[in-house]
C-alpha cells in the first residue's frame, strides 16, 4: 500500500513539476468564468442557467477529459522511454503496482480538479440565481436547480403481450392459409393492442391513473409537474391541438382542470399541477379530452409523467460530477494501458482513436440498426450489402455494447433539465464504467506492463 | 552580413507592397462590388471578433457552420432549445452573406420552436429572436438583401397578423404594448419623431431607430402612401418593411433579383388588404378588438392597380385578388352604413370588372344584374349558404350581435349597418316563405329576434360581462341592472374544485 501511494504521489509530483495541475485549473477556471461572458441565451433565466451548466460542464469534461488521457499516456510512456522507470522497478514494488499507484495518482489529480471547477460552477449558478427576481429564482428553484423524480403510469407490457398472444393463438386456429411469417403478423396485432393504450380518439377522453405508492405521504402538501408529450395523425394548420386536462376525481378528490391548452405534437410540455390531488391510496387520476379532429397518440413510457422534487441541486450536482468522475477513471485507465506497450505519441494516438470510436456510437447504432455498413437508401427503404457485413456488424454491435456501458450516463443532461441522479444511478456508473470497464482496461494495462522488457525501451535515448 | 542585408531588403518590400496593397484593396472592393464580379461582400459593420474569424477560418467556415447545424438539429429533436440562440447565432456569424442561412434560422426560431411551447409569453420571446435575428442582425450584414425584407415583413403579415397561431393575439398585445413606447396616441406625430423637441420625444425617436429600427422619415413616407395605417398594428409593419426593400431595389438596382421583387409586392398587398380588413385597433378597458380601417379602401385599391400594372407574370392572379377586395370593401362600407361611398365602389367594381361574378353561388350575378342592397343581403346569406331557417336565423342574430357590440364601442353608424342588414337579410328570407307556412318557416317577428338576442346580451348569468353590460344598458337608455352582477374572473391557467 505505501509504494502504490509513493507512486500516486510521485504522479502528483510529476505534474505539479510540469505545471500541468496549474495549467489545468486555470484553463478550467476560465472556462468556467469566461463562458457566460460570451455564451447568448434565450432570454429566461431557465434558459440561461441550462446553457451554463451545459457548456461550463461540458468544456470541463472535454478540458479534463483530453488532459487525463494526455497525462496518463504521458507518465508512463515517458517513464519507460527515459528508463527513469527502472529505478522505480527495482525496489520493492510490483509492476502492477507501479500501473495502479500512477492511475491512482492521475484520479486523485482529477477529483481535486473536479472539485474545484465544479465547485466554481455550483457558485457561480447560485450566486447568479441571487441575483435574479424572486419570480425567476422561484422558477429556476422549480425546474432547474432541483432534482426530479419521475414517476409514470404502467406500461401495459404484461398485459399487452398476453393478450398478443390470445389474438394470435386465435388467428393461428382459424388460418387456412399456406405459409405465413407469424413473427410479423405477431408484431402487427402487438402495434394494434398497444395503440388502444395510447390513442385518444378525437371528441373522447383517455384517463391515466398514477399509483404513487409509498411516496404518497412525502408528495402531500408538494406541487407535482405534469410532463407529456403525444403524436398526432394528422397535421393542423396551426401547428399545434387544442388539450384538456383534468387532474383528480371530481366527488373523490380535490380536482382541477386546466383551461384549453395550445400543444405541439412531437414535443415535450411541462406544467405545474396543483398539490394534493391524489387520492386516499396514493392514486392521482389524470385524464385528457381531445377536442381536436384527429387521433392523438400518447406513447407508452414517455407520454405520460409525473416529476416530483426529489431533493436538492447542490447533492444532484455532486452526484453529476461524481459520473464525470467515473468517466475521467476509465479515460486514465484507457491511457496508461496504452502506454504499457506504446510509446507515448503512438499511446496518446491509440488513446483518442478510441475515444473518437466512442464517440461515432451514432455511426455504429445505424451500422447495427441497419445490419449492413453499406447504408440503406431512405427513399425505398432497401437496405444495401457489403461483404464487410458478416464481420464489421457483430464486432459494431460489440463496441457498441461496451460504448453504451458509459454512454447511458447522461449527468449534464440531467442537470440541465432538473432530473434526478439517483445514487443508484451512481453507483451503477461506478460499477459499470469503474469497476467493469476500467477494471478490465486495468487489468489488460497492469498484465502488459508486467511482461514487458522494460529496458529495451529506450525511444528517446 | 550580406545575408541580413539581404533579409532586410525583402522586410522592406514586403513592407511596401502590403502598404501599396491596402492602397489599392479599397478601390479593388469598390470595383468589384460596382462591377458585380462575387456574390461575397467585404463583411462590413461586423465586430473585431466576426470579422477576424470569418478570415482566420477561411474555408473551415463552412465545415464548423455544418456541425454547429447538426448539434442544432439534434437538440430541436430532442426538444432543447435553450442552445438555439447561441447555436444560431454561431451558425450566421460564420456565414454572415449566406442569407438562406439567416432566413432559415429566423423562420425556424418563429414558425418552428415558438410553437413548441404552450405558454404564450414562451412562444412570443422566440418570434421576437426570430425577428431580431434578421432586423439587428442578418440586415446589418447584408442590406442590400431584399429576400431579408421579405422575411421580415412577412414574421408580422403572417405569424403575427393571421390567426393560425392559437397565440396571435398575444403577439398583436405585445406588439401593441411594444409600440406604446414609441407612440403616445393612437395616431403617431411622425414630425414629432422626425424633428424631436422635448426630451421624451428625442427618448422614444431614438428608442425607434436604436431598438426597432426604424426611420420615422420613412414610415411617414409610407403612411402617406399606403395608409393612414395603424402602426400598433403588424400589418403597418409589414408594409414598412416590405417598402423598406422595394427603396433598397430601387437605389440598387444591380444587387438584386428583379424576380424577387414580386415577394414583395405581395406582401405589400396583402397586408394593405388586412389592414383594411381589419387595421383599426379597438382598445377599450374590456376589449382588445379589431375593426375594418375603411379610410384605407382606396390606397389598397390603388396598391392592387399599381402592382397588377408593374407585373405582368402575375397580372391574372393579382386582379382576382383585387376583384375580391373590391367586393369586401363594398360590403364593409354597406354594414358600415357608408352608403355612399358603399354605391360609389359598388359602379367602380361594375367598370372594372362587369364581366366577372359577384357571387360564387348564384352564375348570373354580374353588376348589372344586381342592385348594391341586393348584392349586400346575398352575400350574407352565400355567407349562410342557403336560405335554410336555422342558418338564416344565426345569420340575422349574428349580425344584431354586431349591431349591439358596436354599440358598446360607440360606433354608432356601424351599429346602424348592421341592423339595416340584419333587417334585410330578414326581409329578403320572410319574402322566401310559401303563403301559408310562414308559422313552420317563419323566423317570427323581428323585434322578438332583436329583444331575444338583447336579452340574451343582458342575462346577467350567462350574458355579456358585467361593464358590457353597464355600456350597452346606458347606450340603450335602459335602467340599471336591479341586482350587483357578480364578478366573473376568469382563472388564468385553469381551475380547481373540490
Amino acid at each position: 500500500m505505501q509504494g502504490l501511494l509513493a507512486i500516486a504521489w510521485l504522479t502528483w509530483k510529476a505534474a505539479l513539476r510540469f505545471r500541468l495541475f496549474l495549467v489545468i485549473a486555470v484553463l478550467l477556471l476560465g472556462a468556467v468564468i469566461g463562458l457566460p461572458l460570451l455564451i447568448k441565451d434565450d432570454g429566461t433565466a431557465r434558459g440561461f442557467t441550462q446553457i451554463l451548466l451545459t457548456y461550463t460542464l461540458s468544456a470541463i469534461t472535454a478540458l479534463l477529459g483530453l488532459s487525463t488521457l494526455w497525462l496518463s499516456c504521458g507518465t508512463l510512456a515517458r517513464d519507460i522511454e527515459e528508463c527513469q522507470i527502472q529505478v522505480v522497478a527495482v525496489k520493492p514494488v510490483g509492476r502492477w503496482q507501479i500501473w495502479l499507484g500512477k492511475w491512482l495518482g492521475i484520479v486523485s489529480l482529477n477529483a481535486v480538479l473536479l472539485a474545484i471547477a465544479g465547485g466554481s460552477v455550483y457558485g457561480l449558478l447560485l450566486w447568479r440565481a441571487r441575483q435574479l427576481p424572486a419570480q425567476e429564482q422561484k422558477t429556476l428553484a422549480k425546474e432547474v436547480l432541483i432534482a426530479r423524480g419521475s414517476i409514470k403510469p404502467p406500461d401495459f407490457q404484461r398485459e399487452i403481450e398476453a393478450e398478443t398472444d390470445r389474438v394470435l393463438e386465435e388467428r393461428r386456429q382459424k388460418s387456412n392459409s399456406g405459409p405465413v411469417n407469424w413473427r410479423e403478423v405477431r408484431l402487427e396485432i402487438r402495434e394494434q393492442i398497444k395503440a388502444r393504450f395510447q390513442l385518444v380518439p378525437p371528441s373522447s377522453m383517455r384517463q391515466w391513473r398514477i399509483q404513487l405508492g409509498v411516496l404518497k405521504s412525502l408528495l402531500r402538501d408538494q406541487p407535482l409537474q405534469l410532463r407529456i408529450k403525444f403524436n398526432a395523425a394528422d397535421k393542423s394548420p396551426s401547428g399545434t391541438f387544442v388539450g384538456l386536462w383534468q387532474i383528480g376525481v371530481p366527488q373523490k378528490t380535490a380536482f382541477w382542470r386546466s383551461d384549453p391548452m395550445s400543444l405541439a405534437p412531437d414535443t415535450f410540455h411541462e406544467f405545474e399541477i396543483p398539490r394534493n390531488l391524489f387520492d386516499q391510496d396514493g392514486v392521482l387520476t389524470i385524464s385528457f379530452a381531445n377536442d381536436n379532429n384527429t387521433v392523438l397518440l400518447f406513447p407508452l413510457g414517455s407520454g405520460i409523467e409525473v416529476l416530483y422534487r426529489e431533493g436538492g441541486f447542490g447533492l444532484n450536482f455532486a452526484r453529476g460530477l461524481g459520473i464525470l468522475f467515473c468517466w475521467m477513471s476509465l479515460l486514465a485507465a484507457i491511457g496508461l494501458t496504452a502506454a504499457s506497450f506504446l510509446s507515448f505519441p503512438v499511446a496518446a494516438f491509440f488513446s483518442l482513436g478510441l475515444l473518437t470510436v466512442a464517440l461515432s456510437s451514432g455511426t455504429l447504432s445505424t451500422v447495427v440498426s441497419e445490419g449492413t455498413v453499406a447504408g440503406s437508401n431512405p427513399e425505398s427503404g432497401v437496405a444495401g450489402h457489403s461483404v464487410l457485413d458478416v464481420v464489421a456488424v457483430p464486432i459494431f454491435r460489440g463496441i457498441l455494447a461496451v460504448v453504451r456501458l458509459v454512454e447511458d450516463f447522461s449527468p449534464i443532461d440531467s442537470l440541465s433539465s432538473g432530473r434526478s441522479i439517483s445514487w443508484g444511478e451512481l453507483g451503477a456508473a461506478f460499477s459499470q464504467i469503474v469497476l467493469l470497464l476500467g477494471g478490465s482496461v486495468g487489468l489488460i494495462g497492469m498484465a502488459i506492463l508486467s511482461r514487458r522488457e522494460l529496458a529495451t525501451a529506450q525511444g528517446t535515448q | 552580413m550580406r545575408g541580413r542585408a539581404y533579409k532586410a531588403m525583402l522586410v522592406v518590400i514586403a513592407a511596401a507592397l502590403l502598404a501599396g496593397l491596402s492602397r489599392v484593396q479599397d478601390q479593388m472592393n469598390r470595383d468589384r462590388e460596382l462591377l458585380g464580379l462575387t456574390r461575397v461582400q467585404p463583411l462590413e459593420n461586423a465586430p473585431p471578433v466576426l470579422a477576424f474569424t470569418t478570415i482566420a477560418l477561411g474555408g473551415f467556415r463552412g465545415l464548423i457552420s455544418n456541425m454547429l447545424w447538426i448539434r442544432a438539429a439534434e437538440l430541436q429533436d430532442e426538444d432543447k432549445f435553450f442552445e438555439m440562440v447561441q447555436l444560431a447565432d454561431w451558425i450566421t456569424k460564420l456565414e454572415p452573406h449566406y442569407i438562406q442561412v439567416w432566413i432559415f434560422e429566423a423562420w425556424n426560431m418563429g414558425w418552428n420552436i415558438s410553437v413548441k411551447f404552450h405558454d404564450y409569453a414562451d412562444r412570443w420571446r422566440w418570434l421576437r429572436r426570430g425577428m431580431e435575428l434578421l432586423r439587428d442582425e442578418a440586415l446589418k450584414y447584408n442590406p442590400h438583401e431584399i429576400l431579408l425584407y421579405r422575411e421580415l415583413a412577412w414574421i408580422f403579415q403572417d405569424k403575427m397578423g393571421k390567426n393560425t397561431d392559437d397565440a396571435s393575439l398575444y403577439y398583436k398585445r405585445q406588439w401593441v404594448g411594444e409600440m406604446g413606447q414609441i407612440f403616445k396616441q393612437e395616431r403617431p406625430d411622425f414630425d414629432e419623431l422626425i424633428h424631436p423637441a422635448t426630451e421624451d420625444a428625442r427618448k422614444r425617436a431614438q428608442l425607434l431607430r436604436d431598438k426597432f429600427k426604424m426611420d420615422p422619415a420613412f414610415m411617414k413616407e409610407v403612411d402617406k402612401l399606403y395608409g393612414p395605417l395603424e402602426w400598433r398594428l403588424p400589418e403597418a409593419h409589414a408594409i414598412y418593411w416590405a417598402a423598406f426593400g422595394m427603396q433598397v431595389a430601387r437605389d440598387n438596382p444591380r444587387r438584386i433579383n428583379p424576380k424577387d421583387l414580386i415577394t414583395l409586392r405581395r406582401v405589400i398587398y396583402q397586408s394593405m388588404l388586412l389592414s383594411f380588413q381589419r387595421g383599426r385597433l379597438e382598445i377599450s378597458p374590456v376589449s382588445f378588438e379589431f375593426g375594418p380601417n375603411l379610410d384605407v379602401i382606396p390606397r389598397v385599391n390603388e396598391a392592387y392597380e399599381h402592382n397588377f400594372a408593374e407585373d405582368d407574370m402575375y397580372k391574372g392572379d393579382i386582379q382576382r385578388a383585387h376583384h375580391n377586395f373590391l367586393k369586401q370593401a363594398v360590403y364593409s362600407l354597406y354594414v358600415n352604413n357608408r352608403l355612399n361611398e358603399a354605391a360609389r365602389w359598388y359602379r367602380y367594381i361594375a367598370e372594372k370588372y362587369p364581366d366577372r361574378r359577384l357571387l360564387e353561388s348564384d352564375f348570373n350575378s354580374f353588376p348589372r344584374n344586381l342592385t348594391l342592397d341586393q348584392f349586400a343581403v346575398d352575400r350574407v346569406q352565400e355567407d349562410v349558404k342557403d336560405t335554410s331557417h336555422d342558418r338564416t336565423k344565426t345569420a340575422v342574430e349574428g349580425l344584431l350581435v354586431n349591431f349591439y357590440s358596436s354599440l358598446v364601442l360607440d360606433q354608432d353608424e356601424r351599429a346602424v349597418g348592421f341592423r339595416n342588414l340584419a333587417r334585410k337579410v330578414y326581409d329578403s328570407y320572410e319574402a322566401q316563405v310559401p303563403k301559408g307556412r310562414e308559422q313552420a318557416m317563419g323566423l317570427g317577428p323581428f323585434d322578438v329576434l332583436q329583444r331575444g338576442v338583447l336579452d340574451r346580451l343582458l342575462d346577467p348569468e350567462h350574458g355579456a360581462p358585467p361593464q358590457i353590460r353597464a355600456i350597452l344598458r346606458t347606450k340603450l337608455k335602459l335602467p340599471a341592472e336591479t341586482a350587483p352582477a357578480k364578478e366573473e374572473a376568469a382563472p388564468a391557467q385553469g381551475s380547481a374544485g373540490k
